[in-house]
């Protein structure tokens, strides 16, 4: 079965030149799959949130050029402003059509038969598979033969657009940065669709570790994190959950933490908290301060 | 960190072991005439690198066709590479038809700018020695470092070892290697995978210790890139009689050699395997003790190199089996044995009395 395709990242700051080599990987893999009758019409989507564009003109050409030798249709469009992940996808998704959607991080590497592996997962009621990240894999659990998780990574995941279009895209009033991809996936399940890991669908996300092996995260990343654990509770009926997180902020004296609380406070006394949902707690999984139950 | 690299950071670029050796003999007074210009010339051989057609990284990596999902990670980790200035040798070691097969598919498989700079060559027999040394045959890099088809790399890998070689010496670079736990996994349609089961840890030593190293391998391969002088100019070879420990075996000699540059920062990670095949399962436990003899036994049947610091080192480390072996002597001795049951008195003594305290202490409470 043959099946449209966009491919769409979002660009914000980033490095040209990883750009450019994550696009020859992506029209490489989109190509695989073509020439399995996978997909057929493709085009890969790309949108800059940035204050400067980050590609150039022969960035551009050299893009344009990998995508048009793998039968696709390139697709570029600075925004002009900082929609944010989600709000970008969004933005993204309305001006193209196709069955499905791969989102993808802009300098994320996609192995040869990725899109292969993902188009032939997002089947029997699948709506959203999510591929395995290197080197360091996350460590969400998933069955190993159906590939049944909680959440599937924005990373790199493979939606139909159907579903995407049916449950209204991402919330990106609510989030900004983070966790945007854990209330899709569960708004899929809400509506009835399973969302599946693949772990032979392989992606190579560039991160590092210090040399004592931890990952330091940037301020933003904190700040951002923060929030979206807060709302994320909150959206999905677990009010005990934010209300214990917002009181533990509250006790911190890091400025980070009390800018959650105010922003918080300030969308509650605006009206501006997402609506609850899922109050019967059918897909919301709140585990250990993670959003899944994680293998290590 | 130890002496010698302490001493190493101190000089301004990075100098060879071998390259130090000879510096200090040649500011010897009265070195005799004859002596100063074939010494003069050794080291401006070593101390140059040597000029190279190709790339500045030759990566071999070795496979024997197990593991096809394991492959296809370890070549995604060498195309997302932010340095690409590198080759990639496949030593495609006794695969099986199959196997082999798989390999052949999966090279064939990836993007052109990146599938045109790797070639696999067949090798068959032999030990693991075997494809190492038809792999540095091969190699045309300014550096050779090897890559089982089983770790994972991260993204500034070719980077940091690019980075420290321009600064010169011709020594070993050496970078940090977390582990992590896997196991084969069965994946849906019967496919075989792989399961994570750790986040990766760093657990080896961050800087290299040349005397820790005679006792035991303390630094995965991958960890390593090695100058071409190394296998061209001092004419190291992979000893094909070892059937395990041939990476300890040429880490020890090359490191003795030319010493260690060390590069401060995680840029792969070993999957240590729990179930499914490994050179640990491969090998019987008796093969693993012939290796490492024959490993001691061959570095102690030669002259060596140490790097500066060593001495000092070696000094602490005989002051500490000094106190030992006097530690020995007196649990050994006659009289030690004889006081035993006084010191035992003494011991039962202090017990009650912390007991009675502490009785004390509650009832007052």
């Amino acid at each position: 079965m043959t099946r449209s395709l966009v491919v769409q990242s979002i660009l914000y700051g980033n490095e040209a030149d990883g750009i450019v080599r994550a696009a020859e990987a992506t029209a490489h893999a989109a190509s695989m799959a073509r020439t399995a009758d996978l997909v057929g019409e493709w085009s890969l989507a790309i949108g800059d949130c940035s204050e400067v564009p980050v590609l150039s003109e022969a960035n551009l050409k050299v893009i344009g050029g990998y995508v048009e030798r793998a039968g696709g249709v390139f697709v570029h469009e600075v925004f002009g402003e900082n929609l944010g992940h989600g709000g970008g996808h969004n933005r993204l998704a309305k001006s193209t059509s196709s069955e499905l959607l791969l989102i993808l991080n802009p300098d994320a590497l996609l192995g040869p038969d990725t899109i292969s592996a993902l188009v032939n997962t997002v089947v029997d009621g699948v709506a959203l598979s999510d591929g395995r990240q290197l080197p360091l894999e996350h460590p969400k659990d998933y069955d190993p033969v159906t590939g049944d998780e909680s959440w599937a990574s924005g990373a790199c995941s493979m939606t139909l657009r159907s579903v995407f279009d049916e449950v209204g895209g991402f919330d990106h009033d609510t989030f900004f940065m983070y966790c945007d991809d854990v209330d899709y996936s569960w708004r899929v399940k809400l509506a009835g669709y399973r969302v599946a890991y693949q772990p032979g669908a392989r992606v190579f996300h560039d991160k590092r570790l210090t040399v004592d092996g931890d990952i330091i995260p940037s301020a933003a990343e904190v700040y951002f994190s923060a929030e979206a654990a807060v709302l994320l509770a909150h959206k999905y009926s677990r009010s005990d959950i934010s209300d214990r997180i917002l009181d533990s902020f509250r006790g911190n004296p890091d400025e980070t933490y009390q800018k959650v609380v105010r922003v918080f406070e300030e969308r509650r006394s605006s009206g501006k908290l997402p609506v609850q949902i899922d109050s019967k707690h059918r897909v919301g999984q709140f585990i250990n301060g993670n959003y899944a139950r994680h293998r290590y | 960190m130890p002496e010698a690299n302490i001493a190493a950071d101190k000089q301004e670029l990075p100098v060879s072991t071998l390259v130090s050796f000879l510096d200090s003999m040649l500011q010897r007074e009265n070195l005799a005439p004859e002596v100063v210009n074939p010494l003069a010339a050794v080291r401006e051989y070593f101390a140059k690198e040597q000029p190279v057609d190709g790339p500045f990284l030759s990566v071999l990596l070795r496979t024997q066709g197990h593991k096809p999902e394991a492959f296809g990670d370890a070549l995604l980790c060498l195309a997302a590479q932010t340095d690409q200035d590198f080759e990639v040798i496949v030593i495609d070691h006794d695969s099986s038809p199959e196997g082999a097969a798989e390999v052949a598919r999966i090279v064939a498989s990836q993007p052109k700018s990146f599938g045109s700079r790797v070639r696999v060559i067949e090798v068959s027999g032999g030990t693991r020695s075997r494809p190492l040394n038809a792999g540095i045959a091969a190699a045309t890099g300014r550096f050779v470092a090897v890559y089982d088809d089983d770790d994972l790399l991260f993204g500034d890998w070719v980077e940091k070892f690019h980075e420290f070689a321009d600064l010169g010496g011709n020594k070993l670079l050496r970078s940090q290697v977390a582990i992590q736990r896997a196991r084969p996994e069965v994946w849906r349609d019967n496919a075989p995978g792989l399961r994570t089961l750790s986040w990766p840890s760093a657990e080896y030593p961050k800087t290299f210790d040349q005397v820790a190293h005679l006792q035991v391998n303390q630094s995965p391969f991958m960890s390593f890139a090695f100058p071409r002088v190394l296998f061209h100019g001092l004419g190291v070879k992979f000893d094909e009689s070892l059937t395990v420990c041939e990476d300890w075996d040429v880490i020890l000699d090359g490191s003795r050699l030319l010493g260690v540059e060390d590069i401060p920062a995680i840029t792969a990670i070993y999957r240590r395997w729990e179930g499914g095949p490994s050179s640990y399962t491969d090998h019987s436990q008796a093969e693993w003790l012939a290796s490492e003899q024959r490993v001691v036994d061959r570095n102690n049947a030669t002259p060596i190199l140490l790097p500066m610091g060593a001495v000092k080192q070696l000094r602490e480390l005989r002051a500490a089996h000094d106190v030992w072996e006097v530690y020995e002597r007196l649990v050994q001795s006659r009289s030690w044995r004889w006081t035993h049951p006084m010191r035992m008195a003494i011991h039962a003594a202090v017990e009650l009395r912390v007991r009675v305290r502490s009785a004390l202490a509650r009832f007052r409470r």
